[in-house]
C-alpha cells in the first residue's frame, strides 16, 4: 500500500492502474527503461529503437518513462517501472549518485538493474557502456599521430561530469610520456561549462592569443566543442593545419572530418549500445546474476566499487574510414559531403 | 559653509567634528564636483570607466602585456558584442519596471530558426540551393521579424494580460528552449551560409567579417560627425526652450572624449593585422607581393562591433529623442502619473518587449554566425549576463533610471573579466565566483555612494 501511495504521489496517471492489485502478468518478460532526458535527439532516434528491437526479438515487452533531467523524478520513475511489473530495469542516469537508493531498492526486490551509458556506483548493477577511457585514448591517438610534439591545448567538458575526467585520463595514456619528456607542452587546459561550444570557442581564442597562435594540436573532448575550437582556428587561418579531436558522430563533425578541419571523430554507434543492453536485459530475465551475462568483465569504478560491465569498443572515424558511417546509415552522403571539393575524399566522389 | 574653518572644528565634540570634516572635504572638492556638474556626466559612468581601466591594467600586468594587445582587444570587442546588443534593449525593459528572463532561450530559438532557414529550408525544402546571395538578408529579416513577434507576444501578455513580466518571461524561458528540442530534436545545424558567417566576425577563406582599414576610418569619422551634430542640435534646442546649457569648454571636452573613444576603437581594430596564414592566402589571391618582413593588412572593426555601434545609436536615439523613449522613462518613474498624463502605458510596455525580441534575434545572428553552427544550448544563461550588464551599467530595478551607453560599458566590464581570466587560465568555477562578487560589489558600492550623496 505504501508504494501505491508513493506512486500516486508522483502524479503519473499512467501508473495508477497498476496500483489496484498485483501487476498484470505480461506475456514474456517486461523490461523497463528510465530515460533521464528523452528530449535529446539521440535517445529517441537511435537508442530506443535498438533496445526495443532487441527486447521484442527475445519475446519481451518494453515500457519506459522520462525523468526530464530531474534526479528526483527519476528515482520515483524507477519505482514506477517496477510496480508496473518490470522484471529488469535499464537506467540512463541523470545523476549516478542520487539514483543509488532507488537502484538498491529495485535490486533488493529482485529486479536487476542495468546502468546504461552512464555509471551508477552500485556493485550489483550491470554497467553497459562504451569505454570512455578508450574514447579519450582514441581521440589522443589520432591527434598524436598527426602531431607528436609541440604545444597542445586540451578542451575538457563539464567539470561535474565524470566522463570529462575519464576522457582526460584516456588521453593521458597516449600523451603522458611525451608530456613528461617535454616533447609535448600543454599550453592551455580548461573545463567547459555545460560542454558549451560558444564557451569553447572563446576559451580557444584566448589560448591562441596567450600563445601567439603557437598551438600545434587541440584535444577537444566532444564534437560540439570541437566546432567552437575550429571556428576559433578558422579565424586565425589555422583550420586544417592544427589537428583537432572530437567524439559523438555529430553530422556537422563528420562533415568537418570530410572537409579536413577535424582530424578524428570517435563514433559510438548508439544502436550497438541499445542492442547490447536489450539483449543483456533479456538474459537477466532468466538469471538475475549480472556476472552470468555474456561478455561481462569486472570494472573498477572511481568510487572504489567493482561491478560487472560490458564495455563496447568505439570506432575512431578519420578521413580514411568515413565509409563506415555511410554504410551504417548513420549519415546521408549529402550531409557528409556538403562543401567537400570533388576528388578530395573518396566516399564523396 | 562657514564650518570649513579647521580651527573651529577642532575645538568641538566628536560628532560635530566629523560633520565639519565632511563639510571640509566637500568644500575642498567643490570645484571638482562643480566641474562634473557642468559636464553633466553621471559620476556612476565615470566610476565604471575608472573600474574598467583598473581591470584592464591589472590584467595587462598579470598577463605579461598580452591583455592590452590589439588582438586581445579586438577579440574582446567581438566577444562582448552579442551581450551588449541585448543589454541595450534590457535597459528599456528594466527602466519600465519589468524584466525579461527569456532572452537566452529566445536567442536560442531564433538562432536555431535562422539556422534552419539558411541551412535546410531555403536550400533543401524550397530547393533553391546553398550559398544564394539573398540568403543572409532574408534569414536576418525573417529572424528579426520573428523576434519582434515573439517578444511582442510576451509583452502583450504582460501589458494587456496583467501577468507579471517575471512570470511571463520565466514561462518563455522554458517554452522557447523546449521548442528547440521539439522541432530540431537536439541536432546541431551546421555549416551556415558563408555570407551570413561574416556577421559573426569570423573568417571564411580570405573573407573576413570586418570592415578593413579605410571603411573603418570612414565609419569612425561618420560617427564623430554624428556625435558633434547631435551635441550642437541639442544645445540649440535647450537654448530655444530656455534650459541651461553646458559651458563651452565642457561641451568641447565631452565631444572630444566621445570622438576619441570611437576613433580609438578604430585605431585598435586597424592595428590588428590579418592573421599570417590568412594574409598570405589573401596576398596570393590578389597578386600582392609579400615583403620580407611579412604582410600587414589591417583587419578593421569587426561586423559584430559595427552592428553593436549601430544598435547603440538607434536605441539611444529611441530612448532619448523619441516620444517612445520619454514614455518608457516616465512609466518607470511613476506608472500611475504616466497613465494619468495620457501615456498609453500598455502599448509602450508591449513595444519594449518587442524591441527586446528583435534585439535577441540580432544577437542570435551574431552568435550563430560566429560559431558557424546552431547548437541546442545556444544562449543558455545569457539572460543573466544581459541583466548583469544592464545593472552594472547603472540601470536601476526600481525603474526610471538607466542608460544605453552604460549597459554597453557594463557588458564590456563583464566580458573583460571573463576573457582576462581565461587568458590567465583561471578555471570556470573561479571565474563564476569572481563575476558574482563583482556584480554584487558594483551595485552595492553604487547604492552606498548614492545614499551618501543624497
Amino acid at each position: 500500500m505504501r508504494r501505491c501511495l508513493a506512486v500516486l504521489a508522483t502524479g503519473f496517471t499512467l501508473v495508477v492502474s497498476a496500483c489496484g492489485g498485483p501487476s498484470t502478468s505480461a506475456p514474456g518478460c517486461t523490461i523497463g527503461v528510465s530515460w533521464n532526458n528523452y528530449q535529446e535527439e539521440r535517445w529517441a532516434k537511435w537508442d530506443e529503437p535498438a533496445i526495443k528491437a532487441a527486447i521484442s526479438a527475445g519475446g519481451g515487452k518494453y515500457i519506459s518513462n522520462d525523468a526530464k533531467s530531474s534526479p528526483e523524478t527519476q528515482a520515483s520513475n524507477v519505482d514506477n517501472l517496477t510496480s508496473q511489473g518490470a522484471k529488469v530495469v535499464i537506467i540512463l542516469a541523470q545523476d549516478g549518485t542520487a539514483i543509488k537508493p532507488a537502484v538498491a531498492k529495485a535490486i533488493q526486490n529482485g529486479v536487476p538493474v542495468i546502468a546504461y551509458d552512464r555509471l551508477i556506483e552500485d556493485p550489483k548493477a550491470l554497467y553497459v557502456t562504451f569505454d570512455n577511457v578508450l574514447v579519450g585514448q582514441l581521440e589522443a591517438q589520432a591527434v598524436f599521430k598527426a602531431k607528436g610534439t609541440g604545444n597542445y591545448a586540451i578542451i575538457k567538458g563539464n567539470k561535474a561530469d565524470a566522463n570529462a575526467d575519464f576522457l582526460r585520463s584516456g588521453m593521458d595514456k597516449i600523451i603522458g610520456d611525451a608530456v613528461k619528456s617535454g616533447a609535448i607542452k600543454i599550453v592551455g587546459e580548461t573545463y567547459t561549462d555545460n560542454w558549451d561550444p560558444a564557451k569553447a570557442q572563446t576559451n580557444m581564442e584566448q589560448i591562441l592569443t596567450a600563445n601567439q597562435n603557437k598551438v600545434d594540436a587541440v584535444l577537444s573532448e566532444n564534437d560540439g566543442m570541437a566546432g567552437g575550437v575550429i571556428a576559433a582556428l578558422t579565424a586565425q587561418g589555422l583550420a586544417g593545419k592544427v589537428p583537432v579531436s572530437g567524439q559523438d558522430g555529430d553530422k556537422a563533425a563528420l562533415n568537418r572530418v570530410a572537409l579536413g578541419t577535424q582530424t578524428v571523430d570517435v563514433w559510438k554507434d548508439a544502436r550497438l549500445l541499445g542492442k547490447t543492453a536489450g539483449e543483456a536485459a533479456m538474459q537477466l530475465c532468466n538469471n538475475s546474476d549480472p556476472s552470468k551475462v555474456k561478455g561481462t568483465a569486472a570494472f573498477k569504478t572511481p568510487g572504489g566499487n567493482s561491478l560487472n560491465s560490458i564495455l563496447l569498443t568505439p570506432n575512431p572515424i578519420t578521413k580514411d574510414n568515413l565509409k563506415d558511417v555511410l554504410d551504417a546509415g548513420w549519415i546521408t552522403k549529402a550531409d557528409l559531403c556538403q562543401g567537400v571539393a570533388a576528388g578530395k575524399v573518396s566516399v564523396c566522389g | 559653509m562657514g564650518a570649513s574653518v579647521p580651527g573651529e572644528a577642532s575645538a568641538e565634540g566628536g560628532p560635530a567634528r566629523s560633520q565639519s570634516f565632511v563639510a571640509a572635504v566637500r568644500s575642498a572638492l567643490a570645484p571638482v564636483t562643480g566641474a562634473l556638474r557642468s559636464l553633466e556626466i553621471d559620476t556612476r559612468m565615470l566610476g565604471m570607466i575608472g573600474a574598467l581601466i583598473v581591470i584592464w591594467v591589472l590584467f595587462n600586468i598579470v598577463s605579461g602585456g598580452t591583455f592590452l594587445t590589439a588582438r586581445n582587444l579586438w577579440n574582446l570587442s567581438v566577444q562582448s558584442a552579442s551581450i551588449a546588443i541585448m543589454a541595450t534593449g534590457m535597459v528599456l525593459v528594466i527602466v519600465s519596471r519589468n524584466i525579461d528572463l527569456s532572452v537566452g532561450s529566445m536567442l536560442g530559438f531564433l538562432g536555431y530558426t535562422m539556422a534552419m532557414f539558411q541551412a535546410v529550408w531555403i536550400p533543401q525544402s524550397l530547393g533553391l540551393g546553398f550559398e544564394q546571395p539573398f540568403t543572409w538578408v532574408l534569414t536576418l529579416v525573417i529572424g528579426i521579424a520573428l523576434g519582434a513577434a515573439v517578444g511582442g507576444l510576451q509583452g502583450f501578455i504582460v501589458a494587456y494580460g496583467g501577468v507579471p513580466s517575471f512570470i511571463v518571461t520565466l514561462g518563455g524561458l522554458l517554452v522557447w528552449r523546449g521548442l528547440i528540442f521539439r522541432y530540431a530534436q537536439g541536432q546541431t545545424i551546421a555549416p551556415l551560409d558563408t555570407t551570413f558567417q561574416m556577421l559573426g566576425g569570423g573568417t571564411v577563406g580570405t573573407r573576413v567579417g570586418a570592415l578593413g582599414e579605410w571603411p573603418s576610418w570612414t565609419l569612425g569619422v561618420v560617427m564623430c560627425v554624428a556625435i558633434v551634430y547631435v551635441m550642437i542640435s541639442s544645445r540649440r534646442r535647450r537654448r530655444r526652450y530656455g534650459f541651461p546649457v553646458r559651458a563651452i569648454w565642457a561641451e568641447l571636452l565631452v565631444g572630444a572624449v566621445a570622438c576619441g573613444a570611437v576613433l580609438g576603437i578604430v585605431l585598435v581594430a586597424n592595428s590588428y593585422p590579418l592573421p599570417v596564414n590568412v594574409a598570405i592566402q589573401y596576398a596570393e589571391e590578389h597578386g600582392i607581393p609579400v615583403p620580407p618582413g611579412g604582410l600587414f593588412i589591417p583587419t578593421g572593426v569587426a561586423f559584430p562591433v559595427v552592428i553593436m555601434l549601430i544598435v547603440t545609436l538607434v536605441v539611444t536615439f529611441l530612448a532619448t529623442r523619441r516620444r517612445f523613449g520619454r514614455y518608457v522613462y516616465a512609466i518607470g518613474g511613476n506608472p500611475d502619473a504616466a497613465a494619468l498624463a495620457g501615456i498609453n502605458v500598455r502599448r509602450t510596455i508591449m513595444l519594449t518587449f518587442a524591441l527586446m525580441g528583435s534585439l535577441a534575434a540580432v544577437s542570435a545572428a551574431v552568435q550563430t554566425a560566429r560559431l558557424n553552427a546552431a547548437v541546442t544550448n545556444l544562449g543558455v544563461q545569457n539572460e543573466l549576463d544581459v541583466i548583469s550588464a544592464a545593472v552594472i551599467g547603472g540601470t536601476s530595478f526600481s525603474g526610471g533610471i538607466g542608460t544605453v551607453p552604460g549597459a554597453i560599458l557594463g557588458a564590456v566590464v563583464m566580458q573583460s573579466l571573463r576573457s582576462g581570466m581565461v587568458l590567465l587560465l583561471v578555471d570556470s568555477p573561479t571565474q563564476d565566483i569572481v563575476v558574482g562578487i563583482v556584480l554584487v560589489a558594483a551595485v552595492g558600492l553604487d547604492a552606498v555612494v548614492r545614499r551618501r550623496v543624497s
